[in-house]
């Protein structure tokens, strides 16, 4: 069985694959038809895990083509409820399929007493639930046999319980188990605005060489605080976070998530491409800009959590 | 209860009881789950506590009812918007999800409307219709999803009968309403009126990852029951002439129109290894 630091050196050794987008339904045809250049996908495995039809059949196929990286939104890391073997045991298969550059997942729960509420809730970050969390992550990695990667959610509550600072909690993560990082720099945005955090700070802390992805998408901003709705253009501000986090990580896999009121290919394909003008950008620290639209009755939308679009 | 001292299995269990179960909340008082919210969420610069839950608890419900909505898009343009999520809002209530999986989520809706039905005293049949559109839209997502490769040789008018294999992927329902037809309507951007009851049967077949409604007739119903039941022409055809009291020779003479159909709507494969 691989140690901690065999996974921390499979970690280490990840390449960049370049920009890559977010496999979304609506795009499948397109993506099959006209073979994009986009350098990598990311599917979400609950998506394709237990298709036997059209998904299973488009992932083989994309996966042919493509390097391609599982991206899971119910492994409910942080759960006290049992890991979920039979999930586990899907998610090893679809993995063995595909063959993904890396598996990941959230720093949350989705539910306890065996419900799901469908959400990545956000977890109390003191020790005993890093105790908790860090040795689930050891017994996923063991049975999958391979390092998992971990995205910071966008969160909308902190527990009085808390203890240890987000940032410090992942970087304990990483150090205690050899996993990854998945650095979603809009999350970091949203979770900064709504429990008044600096974004900047936050991303400065980070133990940058664990990081192998970021994420890139767009949010609602509702006045008071910001829903990551995934249904629109990268914010500005996000931009800028992500100029920071591209000079301090040296560059990493780069992927846009656009889950709601999804466009055509090339408008996703259009905006994940203006990444480009943010590496090697020269961070410059600047006030965080105040919307003056604000729209209400936001619902978040942290992954593509769809069902099957059925196709007659 | 002392909220400083919550394990985390109390603190997720709080927490998830908030969501689920629409416990109420108050701003400073103790909830039904024993603690108040400022004693274990903060407030922010511009939330209170409550108000940082709600956020959660609002998406909850919204995020499951739109994926309710998106499973069963004619139901809920037969019960109309407001009726639906009434509906949906007290399933989500009495069978909270359990999978991982959202494509499960209207998995037991049916029975659910079958349960809670609003005329127990004096049976009308518009229930009934929805309870078999609910069943009807559910399975259609099953059979997409259903665990087959759509790769397989269609058979022809050539085909002799005794090599004609039903597709991998084929599904036969009867209903009490035309729900066939009414979905299909709907599909197809129509407006369809609520349908008086009618027996009707639809064959369900998904070739190249798509799904393919046909409504057939009673005596097909029979026939290709039989034929997926016995995986042999002449025993489902001798079935039909002798349970069903149809003479040999109507049947030779539907017989090649209803191949011809068949054919066309890729019911049939060639047998595997012919």
């Amino acid at each position: 069985m691989p140690s901690v630091s065999n996974y921390r050196q499979q970690i280490a050794n990840m390449t960049n694959p370049g920009l890559g987008l977010g496999l979304r339904s609506k795009h499948f045809n397109y993506i099959l038809e006209h073979n994009p250049p986009v350098n990598w996908f990311e599917a979400i495995s609950e998506n394709f895990m237990d298709s036997g039809g059209r998904p299973h059949y488009v992932l083989r196929q994309v996966a042919e083509k493509y390097p391609v990286v599982l991206h899971g939104v119910s492994l409910s890391i942080g759960s006290t409820d049992a890991l979920n073997k039979e999930y586990l045991s899907k998610l090893k298969q679809l993995a063995a399929e595909v063959n993904p550059l890396w598996v990941s997942d959230h720093l949350c729960w989705t539910g306890v007493n065996s419900l799901n509420a469908h959400d990545l809730l956000p977890v109390v970050l003191n020790e005993v639930s890093l105790k908790h969390i860090c040795d689930r992550i050891k017994e996923v990695q063991d049975y999958m046999e391979r390092p998992m990667v971990f995205e910071n959610p966008s969160t909308y509550l902190t527990f009085k319980q808390s203890t240890i600072a987000e940032y410090d909690f992942l970087r304990y993560m990483v150090e205690e188990t050899g996993c990854g990082l998945l650095l979603d720099v809009n999350n970091v945005y949203v979770s900064g605005f709504n429990n008044d955090f600096d974004p900047v700070h936050y991303i400065r802390q980070l133990p940058y060489e664990s990081i192998v992805q970021m994420h890139l998408a767009g949010h609602q901003h509702c006045g008071t605080h910001i829903i990551d709705t995934h249904d629109r253009q990268v914010a500005q501000d996000v931009w800028n976070l992500f100029a920071l986090a591209w000079e301090l990580t040296g560059g990493v896999a780069t992927l846009l998530e656009w889950d709601g009121n999804i466009p055509d290919f090339e408008t996703c394909h259009e905006e994940l491409l203006k990444a480009k003008q943010y590496m090697n950008h020269n961070f410059q620290a600047a006030p965080i800009t105040v919307q003056q639209e604000y729209e209400e009755e936001a619902v978040s939308n942290p992954v593509n959590f769809l069902v099957n679009e059925i196709r007659l | 209860m002392g909220t400083e001292n919550f394990s985390l299995d109390e603190l997720q269990q709080w927490m998830q009881g908030m969501l689920i179960y629409h416990v109420p909340v108050e701003s400073n008082f103790g909830t039904n789950a024993g603690a108040p919210v400022e004693d274990i969420v903060n407030a922010s610069q511009r939330l209170s506590a409550v108000s940082h839950l709600d956020i959660y608890r609002y998406s909850y419900i919204a995020r499951l009812r739109s994926c309710m909505q998106s499973q069963f898009s004619a139901l809920t343009y037969a019960l109309g918007n407001e009726l639906f999520q009434l509906f949906a809002d007290q399933y989500l209530d009495t069978y909270p999800s359990e999978s991982y999986s959202l494509n499960t989520l209207g998995q037991h809706f049916s029975s659910f409307l079958e349960e809670t039905r609003p005329d127990k005293e004096a049976k009308e049949s518009w229930p009934d219709f929805m309870i078999e559109l609910a069943g009807f839209e559910y399975t259609l997502s099953v059979i997409f999803d259903e665990y087959a490769i759509d790769t397989n040789t269609a058979a022809t008018i050539d085909t002799p009968d005794n090599m004609l294999v039903l597709h991998p992927v084929f599904h036969l329902l009867s209903h009490r309403f035309p729900i066939c037809n009414y979905y299909l309507e709907f599909s197809q951007g129509k407006e369809p009126e609520l349908p008086f009851p009618e027996e009707s049967y639809c064959a369900v077949i998904r070739l190249n990852y798509k799904l393919g409604l046909f409504s057939i007739r009673a005596a097909q119903y029979f026939f290709l029951k039989r034929m997926q039941e016995t995986h042999s022409f002449e025993k489902a055809k001798t079935m039909l002439i002798n349970e069903k009291g149809i003479p040999q020779t109507e049947f030779d003479r539907v017989w090649p129109e209803w191949k011809m159909n068949f054919i066309a709507s890729g019911f049939f494969i060639e047998q595997p290894g012919t």
